[in-house]
Order: C-alpha cells, then sequence, then structure tokens
C-alpha cells in the first residue's frame, strides 16, 4: 500500500522561510530510517504559492490564475511518498515523523489508488504500459 | 525545474466515485500523459483515495494527535497529482494548460501548479548532503 504524506503550508513556507539546520537535520535522520526500511518513495517540498498558478476549467474554457493563494491553511508546502503493508504500519512511521513546523501543524496522511483498483480497460492497461516505461527511465 | 500539477477534490472524488473503467477521462488523462511521457516532462502521477481512508497528525511542540478522516472541506483536498520536469516555468505552465478537465462531468474543477524545491536551494550543509546521498524525491533526483 502506498500513502502521501501531505504537510500544510505555514505563515513561514508561505514566506519562503527555509527550514533551519535543526530542522533539515531531524528530517535527514527520519529520511533515512524511511529509506533504509525500503519504506521512503519520493518526498518534496514545495515554493511558496507566490510562484505558482492555477487554472480553473469550465467545460472546455481554461482560465489561468497567478499565485499567491491567500487560504495559506488549504495549501501544501510538501509531501512524502511512502510505501507500507498496512494503513497501521503508516501511522506508526509517520507518528515518528520530526514536527515539520516551528510550534503548531498538522500533516494528512492519504492512501493512493493503485492501478488494480480501476478494474481493466484498453485506457487502464495503457496507463500500465506508461508506468512500465517511466519505471525504466528512472 | 520541477513542479506537481495537484488536483482538487469534489463530492465524487470524496465519495470514492470511480469512472468505469472505459470511461472517456480515462483516455483522455491516458493520452495527455503519454504525450509527457514522449517529450520526457513526466515524472510520476497518482490518484489519491478519498480523505476517508485517510488520517490527520495534529503537532503541537513534541505533542502528537492523530485524527481519523473523513475532513468536511472538500475543497481543500487533494485528488490527485502529476510531477513533470521542464525547462522554465513558461513550459511547465503551458503543459499544464493543456492538462485535461479531470472532473467526472466534464464541467467546473481547477488543478494547482506549484514548483518544487530542489536541493540546491538549500544552500549547503552535512544534513543536505545526507539527503543528497539518499536520492529520492528534493532528496537529490535531477
Amino acid at each position: 500500500m502506498r500513502f502521501m504524506v501531505i504537510v500544510k503550508a505555514t505563515k513561514d513556507s508561505e514566506a519562503g522561510v527555509m527550514p533551519s539546520e535543526e530542522m533539515l537535520e531531524a528530517m535527514a535522520k527520519f529520511n533515512e530510517e524511511l529509506v533504509k526500511a525500503g519504506v521512503m518513495l519520493d518526498g518534496n517540498g514545495l515554493h511558496p504559492s507566490s510562484k505558482g498558478a492555477r487554472i480553473r476549467f469550465s467545460g472546455d474554457k481554461r482560465t489561468v490564475v497567478d499565485g499567491p493563494f491567500a487560504e495559506t491553511k488549504e495549501l501544501i508546502a510538501g509531501y512524502w511518498i511512502i510505501q507500507v503493508k498496512s494503513r497501521e504500519e503508516a501511522i506508526e512511521w509517520m507518528k515518528r515523523c520530526p514536527n515539520p513546523y516551528n510550534e503548531e501543524g498538522e500533516i494528512e496522511i492519504r492512501q493512493l489508488f493503485e492501478l488494480e483498483d480501476f478494474g481493466e480497460s484498453d485506457a487502464i492497461e495503457h496507463h500500465r504500459k506508461l508506468g512500465e516505461e517511466m519505471a525504466k527511465k528512472k | 525545474m520541477r513542479f506537481m500539477i495537484l488536483v482538487k477534490a469534489t463530492k465524487d472524488t470524496e465519495a470514492g466515485i470511480l469512472p468505469p473503467p472505459d470511461h472517456e477521462l480515462f483516455k483522455i488523462m491516458t493520452d495527455y500523459h503519454e504525450e509527457l511521457t514522449k517529450a520526457g516532462v513526466l515524472l510520476d502521477g497518482n490518484g489519491l483515495k478519498p480523505s476517508s481512508k485517510g488520517w490527520r497528525i495534529y503537532y503541537s511542540g513534541d505533542k502528537r494527535t492523530v485524527v481519523d478522516g473523513p475532513f468536511t472541506e472538500a475543497k481543500e483536498l487533494v485528488a490527485g497529482y502529476t510531477i513533470i520536469q521542464t525547462k522554465t516555468r513558461e513550459e511547465a505552465l503551458e503543459w499544464s494548460r493543456r492538462f485535461p478537465n479531470p472532473s467526472l462531468d466534464g464541467r467546473e474543477a481547477e488543478i494547482e501548479v506549484r514548483q518544487l524545491y530542489e536541493l540546491e536551494d538549500f544552500g549547503e550543509s552535512q544534513s543536505i548532503d545526507r539527503l543528497r546521498e539518499m536520492d529520492v524525491g528534493v532528496l537529490g533526483r535531477k
């Protein structure tokens, strides 16, 4: 089972304040454990929303809206992708995650769909082949 | 430069409604991601199960509290994402403009495009070196 761990944005992350060396060290240690246990698949931090954009769809119409976006609590500042055997294992790992915020904050953990969840069709088979192609490139 | 294209949740995604595998949306999305692959732009892409299957961990200093989903604010939730690598922000914007309307009924939807940090953005330190050696995600992939 794969899970996405979402780190929410804060005023600091939206202001582009970089993490302290202490925080980076705590995260490096935690990530190292994840890597050694074969749990970590990916992890990244996002630039502030001021460097981003949104695209609104209405039928075939598209409207581009440049950042920044005001509702900080709804924004994402970073994520991990982890692979574990059970939901409980994912909870156990992430409870050990260093507090990624200076004071209070929240992370959200969500299960990823696997291709098998969608049933079979030409399009799904096409997706599977794309996945295999991408895996080869890595 | 790497960018994350975030697909926002809707009532449908939060209800766990999956389109049938022969739904037009699958074909359109597959065609688009195939173009990304052919152009060497696609790095990753996934769909998230409804928040009812997820949980949140609330931090206050060293304290942690686990809160089970579902979470009510559908508009704030993420339903899926695609990670792309391009030479410029403009190129990323062009690709994202061609992203298919991800809604099931083809009506209203919104995606958000955000640049990812690269390790170089953080400066140099022992921790950054350790992250680089792990070679996962921000942890050093080029």
